[in-house]
């Protein structure tokens, strides 16, 4: 058998499927198959005869053709065996080397970028890009083999290398456009890949050409020159009327979360002004519309200061002044989520600090309760966070605390006091010092302390920490070393910011909200940290199952607009998704591409007229037609 | 007495037994006009319908025989002692009761077919009973594998038809063929000869000659009704398989092909040419019964024609 598949593989003919190994090995395990089963005794039915005498009588004359049957058994074994055979080498797909030499090796990579969405070409860039891939299908050579890639951001190959039409075709349905960028790099790397070792090696690129080409690309260009593989390119596209919304955000007031503040950054790539229409609209809602002039080349960015009214969703739609529709629909909407809002209850425990009810009456959302000293222990299993203002509880509360200047009883030990310290060093990476200057804030006095483990000054002068964060018995706290009453801070405006920071920091409220992720990366969308999976409904509709990591549903999908998230059949919160490059905007076709200086795309190579010659249909005929002899030579009693 | 015998009854009411209808009141009508016929004159107990050699209180005069003392001198006949001055007694013919003996093959081989052979011999001993008792004579069913297994004593009368249909109703499909073992039994048990009737498939490890001799040997007008299915003789098999005597379970592994079935019928069929050119040879009444053939015409037809009823 070794020596068979050999000869196969080595003078006249050449696997071009399975490997040679691979084509062994199941050769191996199903002819073992096969002889165990001829090996195995046959387990025969029982059949109840009255008399069994008659059929010993009978059956004496047949001890003699015994010998004759085993030789029919090993001819059946033969003919079994040979089926195996012409299967197992089929999958190898077989080809006449001499044939080979002339056959080329295609790989197709369609762009499915969201600029392969533009209609300059009706009905779309993309419908013309598979149009021409088909007409690639149709002029192969008899042996020439073609396999489809979609190119996007995650370019993946749609058909095995295949000169089957019918399987190509299907491939080709199966491409879809999305709403992201593409990686050529990831193509070519693909390509490259499939094309090692081949013959007449090509890979043939049907795009508009809007590839990132400056980076990460001259390896590839030297891979392909190695590998004496050619670079077709086949430019797809007219022209570029096209202005796009290239950034969209929202974020709440930090001192106002009831109103919002947009940007929206739009981008005009044409050569020429272009007078546009932005409309805004809130939880579906027309907020505002603008009309805007755009010059050439240039982007423009918009405020919307002050939005109030909207609670959860935020669109930007953008159409030419005239109220006609640019080239490129994808990119004039795009998406924003506001960040949730609930209401949160504090629990303060002063006895009367003016500064600091002030602050808190600042956030709408904030549920104040108020109690004395006196009443400490507070019976309140509702509070979420307690602000202890010169009080100190002995112990520690059973939620998340802010001490104003703690004594002994509270979280650090106090070892000495600081004459007159200053805000040395902040850390303001941290959440709690989001929008806030602290550098010249004036205190009297604070107390020195030394921390415990685990605990992190985040803000401390040169002689010691001043606001510190960390745990005790699982409840974060964070405490300031001086008084703030005998400071200056509650004149300042980073006062409530700190207040209402720290409050947000307690729940979970994240100053780094994203309003939208960007197609083409990897979304990490904060879930509750308790489920280990959660179902994303994207916008056309389908659903699917998501893992959640470290409390975030991580998910990558290829659609903008809102998704859902859900869990149990409910929603439980959604997210916003828009392009994410304005790379995607430009869609001024390539006329040609060049990958560096030295690989220069070419026009894609003609197949050679001919009849295919595929062995393997040969041999799956053949194996047919010995599975049909034995059949009838089995029934019929010939074999057995 | 059940409403299947009552004479009084006109509706048509099956005989039925737990395998189903044995047979229906107007087979039973039929079988009124039908007799077990007996082709000797043979000796009985009972004044009946037949004739015997027995002389006796018969009405057709048979011979003379001198006077001994002792003898019913009503029976003198006193114009031969006025001519011849000799006491000689007028001797009748008695007419006797014929003993019919119904020996039905209960081995496990009978139990297969469709239907069963089993149950289409009890048809058909139901129905020879039936027949000899309507005649007034004596019945014995008798069920027999390796040895005789039931018996029925003899009984007349055709009201006692229900107790063969009980008896007939108990007899299962059970163990092996011994027709030599059994016949043999049956000879010595039954010393008063008759007519004895064998249903059987014949299908004796041991050969089906020895069997009926037992019967010849002692003195029985013997009649085999040899009863196969048609599956016996063309057996609807195909493949590798495994033969099992349904009797003894020795088996054979055979892989059947049409040659091999072909051959296997002719293997048959000479089969049952040997029995029926023994029974010829050995002037047994031999009536092969196939159980596709219904079984009132068996009895109704086949038998008639053959003689064993009129």
């Amino acid at each position: 058998m070794t020596s068979l598949a050999s000869s196969l593989a080595v003078p006249l003919f050449a696997l071009t499927g399975w490997p040679l190994t691979t084509v062994l090995a199941i050769l191996g395990a199903a002819g073992g198959a096969t002889l165990l089963l001829y090996l195995l005794k046959l387990r025969r039915r029982r059949i109840h005869v009255p008399f069994v005498g008659l059929w010993e009588q009978v059956l004496a004359e047949k001890q003699t053709t015994r010998l004759f049957s085993q030789l029919k058994r090993w001819l059946s074994f033969l003919l079994a065996l040979s089926i195996v055979a012409a299967m197992a080498i089929s999958l190898g797909d077989p080809r006449s080397e001499a044939l080979d030499e002339d056959a080329r090796t295609l790989v197709v990579l369609v762009d499915a970028s969201a600029s392969m969405q533009a209609t300059d070409t009706l009905p779309s860039r993309f419908d013309a890009a598979k149009e021409h891939a088909e007409a690639l299908i149709e002029g192969l050579g008899p042996a020439d083999r073609l396999l489809i890639a979609q190119l996007d951001a995650r370019s993946a190959p749609l058909s095995p290398l295949s000169s089957e039409t019918r399987i190509l075709a299907r491939a080709l349905d199966s491409l879809r456009v999305t709403d992201g960028e593409a990686d050529l790099r990831s193509g070519l790397r693909l390509a490259l890949d499939v094309l090692r070792g081949k013959t007449r090696p090509e890979i043939v690129l049907i795009s508009d050409g809007g590839f990132e080409t400056e980076t990460g690309l001259q390896a590839l260009s030297e891979r392909i020159e190695e590998a004496g593989v050619r670079l077709s390119y086949v430019p797809i596209g007219q022209r570029a009327a096209n202005v796009g919304i290239t950034a969209f955000s929202v974020r709440r007031y930090p001192l106002d979360k009831s109103q919002s503040e947009v940007l929206v950054e739009l981008y005009n790539p044409q050569d020429r002004a272009e007078d546009v229409e932005l409309e805004l609209l809130g939880d579906g809602n027309a907020v505002d519309v603008q009309t805007l002039t755009i010059p050439g080349g240039e982007r423009v960015r918009r405020f919307f200061r002050n939005i109030s009214g909207v609670d959860q969703t935020l669109e930007a739609r953008l159409r030419r002044a005239d109220q006609t529709q640019d080239d490129l629909p994808v990119d004039d909407h795009a998406f924003a989520r506001l960040p949730s809002r609930r209401r949160t209850r504090v629990c303060v425990v002063s006895e009367g600090n003016l500064y600091l009810q002030a602050a808190l009456l600042l956030d709408e959302y904030l549920d104040v309760r108020e109690f004395q000293p006196s009443d400490w222990p507070v019976r309140d299993d509702e509070c979420e966070v307690f602000i202890f203002d010169g009080y100190t509880p002995a112990g520690t509360p059973n939620a998340p605390s802010l001490y104003l200047n703690p004594d002994e009883n509270g979280p650090l030990e106090i070892i000495g006091e600081i004459e007159g310290p200053y805000f040395d060093h902040v850390r303001r990476q941290h959440p709690i010092f989001q929008w806030m200057a602290l550098r010249d804030v004036n205190m009297s006095t604070a107390n020195e302390v030394r921390l415990a483990q685990g605990d992190r000054a985040i803000a401390r002068s040169s002689d010691g920490p001043l606001i510190v964060t960390g745990t005790r018995e699982g409840k974060r706290f964070v405490a300031t070393t001086f008084n703030p009453q005998t400071s200056d801070l509650p004149l300042r405006v980073a006062w409530p910011l700190f207040l209402l920071n720290t409050i947000d920091w307690f729940v979970q409220e994240e100053g780094d909200y994203l309003s939208s992720f960007a197609v083409g990366e990897t979304w990490r969308v904060p879930v509750a940290p308790e489920l280990e999976s959660v179902e994303v409904l994207d916008p056309s509709g389908e659903s699917r199952e998501v893992p959640v990591v470290d409390g975030r549903a991580v998910y990558a999908g290829d659609q903008t607009g809102f998704y859902e998230i859900r869990h149990e059949g409910e929603t439980i919160d959604r997210f916003a998704v828009n392009l994410g490059t304005v790379l995607e905007s430009e869609i001024m076709p390539a006329e040609r591409l060049a990958i560096s200086e030295t690989v220069q795309a070419e026009a894609p190579t003609r197949g050679q007229a001919g009849v295919r010659k595929e062995l393997w249909l040969y041999l799956i005929l053949l194996a047919l037609a010995v599975l049909v002899i034995e059949w009838w030579t089995f029934h019929r009693r010939v074999t057995v | 007495m059940p409403s299947w015998l009552s004479k009084s009854s006109t509706k048509k009411k099956a005989v039925i037994d737990k395998d189903g209808d044995l047979f229906d009141e107007e087979f039973q009508r039929r079988l009124e006009y039908l007799a077990i016929v007996s082709k000797r004159v043979v000796s009985g107990r009972m004044r009946a319908e037949r004739r015997s050699k027995k002389t006796g209180a018969g009405i057709e005069f048979a011979d003379y025989r001198e006077y001994a003392p002792g003898d019913d001198f009503r029976y003198i006949d006193w114009n031969v002692y006025q001519r011849s001055g000799r006491l000689l007694l007028r001797l009748f013919e008695e007419e006797e009761d014929l003993s019919v003996y119904i020996i039905v093959d209960a081995s496990r081989s009978m139990g297969m077919g469709e239907p069963a052979k089993l149950r289409y011999a009890k048809q058909v001993a139901a129905a020879l009973s039936y027949v000899a008792l309507a005649n007034l004579d004596r019945v014995s069913v008798l069920s027999f594998g390796e040895k005789m297994e039931g018996r029925l004593a003899p009984t007349r009368g055709k009201n006692r038809v229900f107790k063969v249909f009980e008896f007939l109703r108990g007899v299962e499909a059970t163990g092996t063929t011994d027709l030599q073992t059994s016949l043999k039994t049956f000879a010595a048990q039954n010393k008063r000869k008759g007519v004895a009737i064998l249903i059987s498939d014949l299908y004796d490890p041991k050969g089906f000659e020895d069997g009926i001799n037992q019967l010849r040997y002692a003195r029985f007008e013997t009649t085999v009704l040899h009863i196969s299915d048609p599956r016996d003789l063309e057996p609807e098999l195909n493949g590798d398989v495994r033969l099992v005597d349904r009797e003894t379970g020795a088996h054979r592994d055979v892989t059947i092909t049409p040659r091999l079935l072909a051959k296997y019928k002719r293997a048959h069929e000479e089969y049952q040419a040997r029995i029926q050119g023994f029974c010829r040879d050995k002037q047994v009444g031999y009536f092969p019964m196939r159980t596709d053939i219904a079984f009132d015409d068996a009895i109704l037809n086949v038998l008639r024609k053959g003689g064993v009823v009129r």
